[in-house]
């Protein structure tokens, strides 16, 4: 009896977009979860403005996925009181730059309200945040806000590089009775890979950081769109003979501090890699942890390249901006010519 | 970039994306309008350059970012071409040479635009090769504007009596960032010195684009007539405010100046 | 495909109403971001406004003469599924390209 089902049961190995793939794993988590409530500012009868939660409406009905006024405060606000009444929010700002009204929300209630009512309340709330840069739009549509939610405690970040990750990132932050922040690489929405739609705990690891390109020279370390980025560096470095690790940290909030250091112990020099500025940048807390865990072994200083100490520049500037391929192989060059001295 | 001349002239050369080895095209724009109104928002300069054609445009004194004194001598006619004039000479614009279609430059004139335009193809056989000429009137508009009650006016907002008084009045105050003083010292300047059609006729060739339903540019095919063998457009159901944009306009103007 | 709506944008100095002049393109049209689709006028001027986006017209509202309101829908449009949202565009995909050669020696012990 088993083994006919075994043998009928197609292999769901689909080509997705990460909008496509968000948008399955948005639909299945609706429909599994009669709790999950889906609002945003045109996420419900345009579909969202990168079409991730398009037909959904259609699908489950306005009472479940809704359009919000062009407030983020409330939407947050919303979502907050909705936890507190035994729903699970799954709400949607537009853009990483809308966020900063909905932060007081966010850092004041939101990360606390679980600690403060002594865990009677807590606040299963998966706030989805298209973010990062690339894709030539006007301000407040390009930050990086992960060390800022990363700062505050209670919260949980995480971003996906891949439509395969983000479906089943989405699934599993959606099901954790915390606070996740789920920040969407938007330059990544349009590239298709394969999604193994399989819910199989065993084969997909859904904690910590993961290993998208082993290497022994250097571990390049990045999340959300710098991870693809990385992997074209690391294919690069090859053509000169040099081998890179890329480690897609994946959890920002909490790191894989057990993941990196097993990583760059073996390669002994690490470069991080963000979108965001340089100071106290999520890189300066990857660093730290590499020293701590592999200062015996480290071979050079843990490099940062990353995004400069300005406002987020208009789209024009965005490609001097974001960490390039030359600007990430002269981190390489610098971290592996390193001689102590 | 800006002039020497009274360093007040605002001016701009628009560089076609292939450039089909043609003369340059100048702009004049209207009274009260200016560069971006009258063949930016409009679409002319896109066009234009879309067609090979490198464009120049200039904010007549008192207009749009040029500068806008007020005082009346400066905007006589007259030294509104020489400005004109000196745009064209730091332009580069060459002496027309027969057989070399990039020399000289060709000239789209509206309002008093084309008044300008007439009088400098008049004046200026060897630099102009080609004129269109839109919206123009034989008589000026603005020749009986009845300055005192403009003044009034803006004084203390007394209704102005006289029609054609009231309604550039209001075009002026409604024209965005119109310099309603400097424009009155303009209407001075050029009650000074009217406009004459016959004193001095373009002999280069011309095309008259006109609405149809446009009151204010009287005379066109009175115009037509005196500088002979000049063409004539009429833009069906179009008005002074609204032909301007015309595509009709647009693509008459290119293929005229393309011949 | 998704179908994207733009109302007449507010113009300036706060005039609230335009009249449609001339259609530039037509119902079934393929728009290019920035290519002029209407010739408008206001009391005060007329001009031609470019496309917000790249898609295929389905619907224009309004005819020639007729005035319509500012934020009222003027032009629907179709855009593809995959196209970029109200902003920004769709990265390219290109052929990673370098200047940098990495070139060290490297002393394993």
């Amino acid at each position: 009896m088993s083994e006919t089902l075994e043998l009928v049961r197609e292999t769901p190995l689909l080509q997705l977009s990460m909008q496509q793939a968000i948008n399955r794993a948005l639909g299945e988590i609706l429909e599994h979860d009669d709790r999950a409530l889906i609002f945003g500012e045109d996420v419900g009868v345009l579909g969202g403005v990168f079409r991730v939660t398009d037909g959904l409406q259609q699908r489950f009905g306005a009472n479940r996925v809704f359009d919000t006024p062009l407030a983020e405060s409330g939407i947050l606000g919303t979502a907050i009181g909705l936890a507190m009444a035994g729903f699970h929010p799954i709400p949607e700002v537009q853009f990483d730059g809308f966020a900063y009204p909905a932060v007081n929300q966010i850092i004041t209630q939101l990360a606390r309200m679980n600690y403060r009512s002594r865990g009677r309340l807590p606040m299963p709330v998966t706030l989805r945040v298209p973010s990062f840069g690339g894709i030539r739009a006007p301000e407040h549509h390009g930050e990086s806000l992960e060390s800022l939610f990363a700062h505050v405690p209670g919260l949980k970040v995480v971003s996906p590089s891949n439509p395969q990750q983000a479906y089943h990132l989405l699934k599993h932050a959606a099901s954790m009775p915390d606070p996740v922040i789920f920040m969407e690489p938007k330059a990544r929405y349009w590239n298709k890979a394969a999604v193994d739609l399989a819910d199989d705990q065993d084969s997909i690891s859904l904690e910590g950081s993961v290993i998208a390109r082993p290497g022994k020279h250097a571990t390049l370390v990045a999340w959300g769109a710098m991870v693809s980025r990385c992997l074209q560096v690391a294919e690069l470095a090859a053509e000169d003979g040099i081998e890179l690790e890329v480690l897609d940290l994946r959890w920002l909030k909490p790191i894989d501090e057990a993941g990196l250091a097993a990583s760059v112990s073996r390669t002994r020099r690490a470069i991080v890699v963000h979108e965001g500025p340089h100071t106290a940048g999520l890189g300066a807390e990857v660093a730290a942890l590499v020293s701590q865990s592999c200062f015996d072994t480290l071979r050079a200083p843990v490099e940062r390249v990353t995004g400069f100490d300005v406002p987020y520049p208009s789209g024009d500037l965005e490609d001097e901006y974001i960490p390039n391929i030359d600007r990430i192989l002269f981190g390489v060059q610098r971290v592996l010519e390193y001689r102590r001295g | 970039m800006r002039t020497d001349i009274a360093s007040t002239l605002h001016w701009q050369q628009h560089e076609p994306a292939l450039d089909a080895g043609r003369a340059p095209v100048l702009l004049v724009h209207g009274f009260a309008s200016s560069t971006a109104l009258n063949w930016e928002a409009t679409g002319w300069v896109r066009d234009l350059t879309a067609a090979g054609r490198r464009v120049l445009t200039v904010d007549l004194l008192g207009h749009g970012e040029s500068s806008a004194p007020l005082e009346t001598d400066v905007y006589a006619p007259s030294r509104l071409r020489a400005a004109v004039l000196e745009v064209l000479a730091l332009a580069g614009i060459r002496v027309r040479e027969a057989g070399n279609p990039a020399t000289g430059v060709d000239l789209v004139g509206y309002s008093l635009g084309s008044r300008l335009a007439w009088e400098l193809a008049a004046e200026r056989p060897d630099l102009i090769n080609r004129a269109v000429l839109g919206g123009m009137s034989a008589e000026d508009p603005l020749a009986d504007f009845d300055l005192d009650a403009a003044d009034r006016f803006l004084a203390d907002a007394s209704a102005i009596a006289h029609a054609s008084t009231a309604s550039l009045m209001t075009l002026m105050q409604l024209a965005p960032g119109a310099n309603a003083p400097a424009l009155l010292r303009l209407v001075a300047a050029i009650k000074a010195e009217r406009f004459e059609p016959g004193a001095s006729v373009p002999a280069r060739p011309l095309l008259f684009v006109t609405g149809d339903r446009d009151v204010l540019a009287t005379g066109t095919t009175q115009l037509a007539a005196l500088a002979g063998g000049s063409e004539v457009l009429w833009l069906p159901a179009r008005t002074h405010t609204n032909a301007v944009s015309s595509r009709a306009f647009k693509q008459a103007a290119i293929e005229f100046l393309g011949r | 495909m998704a179908e994207i709506s733009f109302p007449l944008p507010d113009l300036g100095e706060g005039l609230l109403e335009a009249t449609v002049l001339e259609w530039l393109v037509k119902v079934g049209d393929q728009v290019e971001r920035n290519q002029p689709f209407v010739e408008v006028e206001t009391t005060k001027s007329s001009v031609e406004l470019p496309s917000p986006i790249a898609g295929i017209v389905l619907t224009l509202h309004g005819e020639p003469g007729d005035v319509v309101l500012v934020d009222r829908p003027l032009i629907t449009f179709a855009v593809a599924d995959d196209s970029a949202g109200i902003v920004g565009t769709v990265p390219q995909e290109a052929a990673p390209k370098r200047r940098v050669r990495l070139s060290v020696v490297l002393d394993e012990d």
